[in-house]
């Protein structure tokens, strides 16, 4: 089994192109997910490709348009770069352990496509773009369009991420929840992003977004576009209503950290709350 | 002289800082093989055939075949087998060990072992009673007669893991007959007489040592007994060192649990609005093998009238068998379960009776004197008054209780009082354990305390010795204690039941007295002591009368905490205790049991859910199953009462266990103040809260 | 199998193995530091903490291929420091070593944690040790030891 460490992105590229490999990052969520016995090696099943270690996919840049986050960025380094929205700032504190995100890339965080992973509601919210590159070519995948379950991304076999790119934009208020077990260390029974921008008491943009909620991020762009243009006090005196239609699309399950009634209950009042808070 | 109070710095800090501390996992032995556990995949079914692959030369299977004495953990009854024979009975059950030095050979091997199983319909109910107990005091018949109105209620209290950081491990060598096992143990004895059952072997031919123990809290009190059981019968056939480490999920799996319980309540209030009668019943999952079920179940009813007198009780429970893992001993035995239910109860009557609770517990409160549950006698002061008002003035707990109960807040504050018995329960001491403990005192002077009692992080090396050093007023690096080993200690009885200090620390205060009488400068000399039960102390084990245990420790505990009533979280906002443990041999050792008992406990009353699910526990590694960390934990405060017990060393009762078993019922009153809606049930999770705040 | 060249407790070494084991594993077996512990193996408990390049990582999901040059402090390596020597005395002072498990853990979290913040407050000690489980203290005793060493080794960090 092939297990490969690139001295250049473009090596990697070139090692993706040539063999069927598993891309290894930090770590965080490969090393456990595929772990076997102590002191054996982890059964990843087909050949991996080490890519932490290259500084090509670690950089954070401002464009006229974009913010660009290296794939191969850290949760760390990014929650401290003071280019990063303060919404992701917020979410990153939150996630997992110091350790975890010492390791844990960005890349990765995408990559593995979990319905918790605490990054995604603030990337979706974010209207973020997913960079994939090949020997062939480079394309720019919405999130959205990206995650298309558990576990499950359209990237071809060799493809890699490069990077995300963020577009600016004029949000004003930001908010970030997750509902854990615990206050640390804990994967997410329900998260939450949202960010409006409201201008003389009208919204002027909206978005909210649900992770663990279902098999990928919840995020509905008609209903947000409904709220763009009312008055503050349009949407409270709707809010039953903005709920009852959020609640059609938030559709939880039942698993070993909650149920599904708490779940929707949850993200309701957090949506509630964040209306609310406007 | 001063104050053994005063702390010092234990005495295996630093090897525990500088990571040099060699734990079960940490020892490597020159030819050293792997065990790995081969488990029913059936919560119940008859085994029809194993097919085995071919097994390459240097490797084993041990299975129940290969047992020379009869196939049992030898611990109370002859219930659960070393390797299942016929049968499972639940999920994980070991069948056999497959050993060799490879472990990816070892994990091939196993990947193609074939198991033919014929299901049997499991059971998960609480229908097989393996054991009953029933016990009266008073005349609560004529109390529920006369009784001019009758509160009823149900409490649930779910498992709970013990989550020791260190997962069970124990190594094993063999020496001509000899087989030495070295392990993460509480009972060095306990596990040298089921490996003396086991191989039939003789007394001189099982040897156990401990290992540093990386936190227990009653998970290494008898399951590793069966580890080394199975080790004990390889060692014998394959005469190599083999070590059996259980990886995190397998531990959290397979090993015992707290019992869950189903508590039922009734209480007969007479005309006067007072509590004439109680009756409990008591429901425990014992699991698939009775184990230590029974006296779990026994501390449990023992404690069913908490820190009150009541003087018409009717208690009665049974030990129910399930096909799941079976469940055993857990800081607090018994005593966590029960004492939930009873400070709910006590307040829930309060509140049906539309009295103020803090009164009407007071009225109940149990002085000097008054009759234990079980027809004994509190013997020793009580000074509990003096403890709540401590605590209350150090939480201001009623300004709070009462600014807390109006809707709309979301704050709460709960309090609870409760007592440990110390030591086993009943004759325990005298009939079984008998303990023994030696003093050697060698021709340089040093004196080295020989007891089987094991350092599992509470401090008993450094407590132990403080002990010795001050009766003989020398330094404390002039004693002597090395972890146990059972070819060179006397079996002075389990590490369990917070009867460390009280009783072996108080036969190696006599024994120290002694040494100081017979003391010769540069002289070798010997002494020892035996338990003796004091006359005053009478016990009828079969109908549950009389003194349960010689002393009981007591205790107030108090925890403020808020709900969101958006997410239902809780968050602690702080925690007070006070404490009766006689006389702390240390205090900061004290304080650190206070406060890890406490976080333990109250974790058990609202954060740590564990769940099985058709037998299968669906909470089985750290991520799943939620301890709480440093963002969940709350500042402590905790105060200690010096109120010495006449046959503790310098006064001391037990501690380990007082520190846990008030924290889930503190926790829940106190979500029940912020919430307004009576909890019945722990762990109260966020998805708990939020059923009874929108339905409750 | 590949080479991986890295420095372990200051010494610079080579080791020919697949990049996709566990540092846990090499650290414990192939260079005996074992005061490296493993609570859960799966990044969780905070147990296996060693530093690479002076920050926190969980060893147990590290893959080996990772480190290549890089700098790895294990408690072994970590102990012989100045640091390690306020740390501890801290420690002892304040009663935070009960079982001892979690310890080489929580003083490898303690040190990333002084590295980045030499002066945390309450709130900034528990998030830097929010990843290492503790099941015998409570907690209150590590942190109050974190704090007070941060005072006495003004400087230090």
């Amino acid at each position: 089994m092939k297990n490969l460490i690139p001295k250049t992105y473009a090596e990697a590229l070139e090692m993706l192109n040539n063999d069927n490999l598993r891309i290894l990052a930090g770590g965080t969520d490969l090393m456990i997910q595929n772990r076997s016995w102590s002191n054996m090696l982890p059964d990843f099943k087909t050949g991996t490709i080490l890519i932490f270690n290259l500084e090509e996919l670690k950089y954070m840049v401002q464009e006229e348009h974009f913010l660009h986050i290296g794939s191969g960025m850290t949760l760390e380094d990014i929650k401290d770069n003071e280019l990063t929205p303060k919404l992701l700032v917020d979410a990153l504190k939150i996630m997992a352990s110091p350790a975890i995100r010492n390791m844990a890339t960005i890349g990765g965080n995408i990559g593995n496509a979990s319905p918790a992973g605490d990054s995604l509601p603030v990337l979706y919210v974010l209207n973020a773009l997913v960079v994939l590159e090949s020997v062939e070519a480079m394309r720019d995948v919405p999130i959205h369009d990206f995650i298309i379950g558990p576990g499950k991304k359209t990237i071809k076999q060799n493809e890699i991420i490069k990077e995300i790119k963020i577009p600016t934009n004029n949000l004003t208020i930001v908010k970030f929840d997750k509902i854990g077990g615990r206050k640390a260390d804990a994967i997410s029974k329900i998260s939450f992003a949202g960010a409006a921008h409201v201008k003389n008491n009208i919204i002027q943009d909206f978005r909210v977004a649900f992770g663990a909620v279902g098999p990928t991020v919840v995020r509905k762009y008609d209903l947000e576009s409904h709220l763009v243009g009312l008055t503050l006090d349009d949407v409270s005196l709707n809010i039953k209503e903005i709920l009852s239609e959020y609640g059609k699309y938030i559709r939880p399950i039942d698993d070993q950290r909650s149920n599904k009634e708490y779940r929707k209950e949850v993200a309701l009042n957090l949506l509630e709350s964040f209306i609310l808070s406007l | 002289m001063k104050d053994i109070s005063k702390s010092v710095r234990k005495v295996d800090s630093l090897i525990k800082m500088s990571g040099e501390a060699k734990y079960v996992s940490d020892i490597k032995i020159d030819g050293m093989l792997y065990a790995k556990t081969v488990r029913s995949s059936k919560s119940k079914a008859i085994i029809k055939k194993i097919t085995l692959p071919v097994i390459p030369e240097g490797y084993h299977i041990i299975d129940h075949t290969d047992i020379p004495g009869k196939n049992f953990v030898k611990i109370i009854f002859e219930d659960m087998p070393v390797f299942a024979e016929k049968t499972v009975s639940y999920y994980g059950e070991p069948i056999m060990l497959v050993i060799g030095e490879d472990k990816n050979i070892i994990t091939d091997i196993i990947s193609n072992i074939e198991i033919e199983y014929e299901e049997v319909t499991p059971l998960f109910e609480n229908t097989n009673s393996a054991i009953n107990y029933h016990f009266t005091k008073g005349d609560s018949n004529k109390a529920f007669k006369n009784a001019k109105k009758i509160i009823k209620d149900d409490y649930d209290t779910g498992y709970q893991e013990q989550l020791y950081i260190e997962p069970q491990g124990m190594i094993g060598y063999i020496e001509g007959e000899k087989v030495t096992l070295i392990g993460s143990i509480q009972c060095p004895y306990y596990v040298k007489n089921a490996v003396i059952s086991i191989l039939e072997a003789e007394e001189d031919q099982v040897r156990v040592k401990q290992a540093v123990v990386g936190g227990a809290f009653g998970g290494k009190e008898e399951f590793p007994s069966l580890m080394a059981c199975q080790l004990a019968v390889a060692l014998r056939k394959i005469k190599k060192p083999i070590k059996l480490i259980y990886e995190r999920e397998e531990d959290m799996e397979v090993t015992t649990k707290r019992h869950p319980a189903w508590i039922h309540m009734e209480a007969a209030i007479n005309d006067k609005n007072e509590i004439d009668g109680l009756t409990a019943k008591v429901a425990i999952d014992g699991g698939a093998y009775i184990g230590l079920s029974g006296v779990v179940l026994s501390r449990a009813l023992i404690a069913s009238t908490g820190a009150y007198t009541i003087d018409n009780i009717e208690v009665g429970g049974d030990v129910f068998l399930t096909n799941t893992v079976p469940n055993g001993a857990f800081r607090g035995f018994g005593a966590p379960q029960m004492l939930f239910a009873v400070e709910m109860f006590i307040q829930h009557i309060a509140l049906e009776l539309e009295l103020d609770p803090l009164e009407l517990r007071l009225k109940y409160l149990a002085k000097q004197g008054d009759a234990t549950s079980t027809r004994g006698k509190f013997r020793d002061p009580i000074i509990m008054n003096d403890m709540i008002n401590k605590g209350m003035e150090m939480s201001d707990y009623k300004n709070k209780v009462k600014k807390y109960t109006e809707q709309g807040i979301y704050k709460g504050i709960g309090m609870s009082w409760f007592l440990h018995g110390c030591g086993f329960t009943g004759s325990g001491e005298a009939n079984h354990i008998k303990a023994l403990v030696k003093l050697q005192k060698d021709i340089d002077d040093k004196v080295t305390i020989l007891i089987a009692a094991v350092d599992m992080g509470q401090g008993v090396q450094t407590t132990m010795k403080k002990i010795v050093a001050q009766i003989l007023d020398i330094p404390l690096d002039q004693v002597i204690y090395n972890k146990p080993d059972t070819d060179l200690v006397p079996d002075s009885g389990p590490t369990v039941a917070s009867r460390t200090i009280m009783v072996v620390g108080g036969l190696v205060a006599r024994a120290t007295k002694q040494l100081k009488e017979k003391w010769v400068d540069g002289e070798a000399i010997i002494v020892s002591e035996r338990y003796k039960q004091p006359e005053y102390i009478k016990w009828d084990e079969d109908n549950f009368i009389g003194d349960a245990y010689p002393a009981y420790s007591w205790g107030v505990n108090i925890v403020e905490v808020e709900v969101s009533p958006i997410t239902y979280q809780v968050s602690l906002v702080g925690i007070w205790s006070v404490y009766d443990v006689g006389k702390a041999i240390d205090e900061r050792i004290i304080m650190g049991q206070a406060d890890g008992g406490i976080l333990q406990g109250v974790g058990y009353g609202y954060l740590e859910v564990m769940k099985n699910v058709n037998g299968k526990i669906q909470h089985k590694n750290v991520t799943d199953y939620i301890i709480p960390t440093t963002g969940d934990t709350a500042p402590m405060e905790t105060f200690l009462m010096d109120n010495p017990y006449p046959l503790g060393p310098y006064g001391a009762k037990g501690a380990g266990e007082l520190t846990l078993v008030g924290g889930a019922p503190a926790v829940a009153l106190a979500i029940e103040n912020a919430i307004n809606k009576k909890v019945k049930s722990i762990p109260v999770t966020p998805e708990y809260i939020m059923e009874l705040m929108k339905n409750g | 199998m590949a080479k991986i060249k890295f420095t372990l407790n200051n010494k610079v070494v080579e080791i020919e193995e697949s990049p996709t084991a566990r540092l846990l594993d090499i650290l414990r077996d192939k260079y005996d530091f074992v005061g490296v512990k493993e609570g859960c193996g799966e990044g969780e408990c905070g147990a296996c903490a060693v530093l690479i390049n002076d920050k926190i990582v969980n060893s147990c999901i590290v893959p080996l291929g990772t480190v290549e040059g890089k700098s790895i402090v294990t408690i072994e390596g970590f102990s012989k420091t100045k640091r390690h020597e306020v740390l501890r005395e801290s420690f002892e002072e304040e009663g935070a070593v009960q079982c001892g498990f979690c310890t080489p853990g929580m003083l490898i979290a303690s040190e990333s944690l002084l590295n980045t913040n030499p002066h945390p407050t309450d709130e900034e000690i528990k998030i830097g040790l929010s990843g290492n489980l503790c099941r015998c203290t409570g907690y209150n005793m590590i942190i109050k030891a974190v704090k007070s060493a941060s005072k006495k080794g003004d400087g230090l960090w």
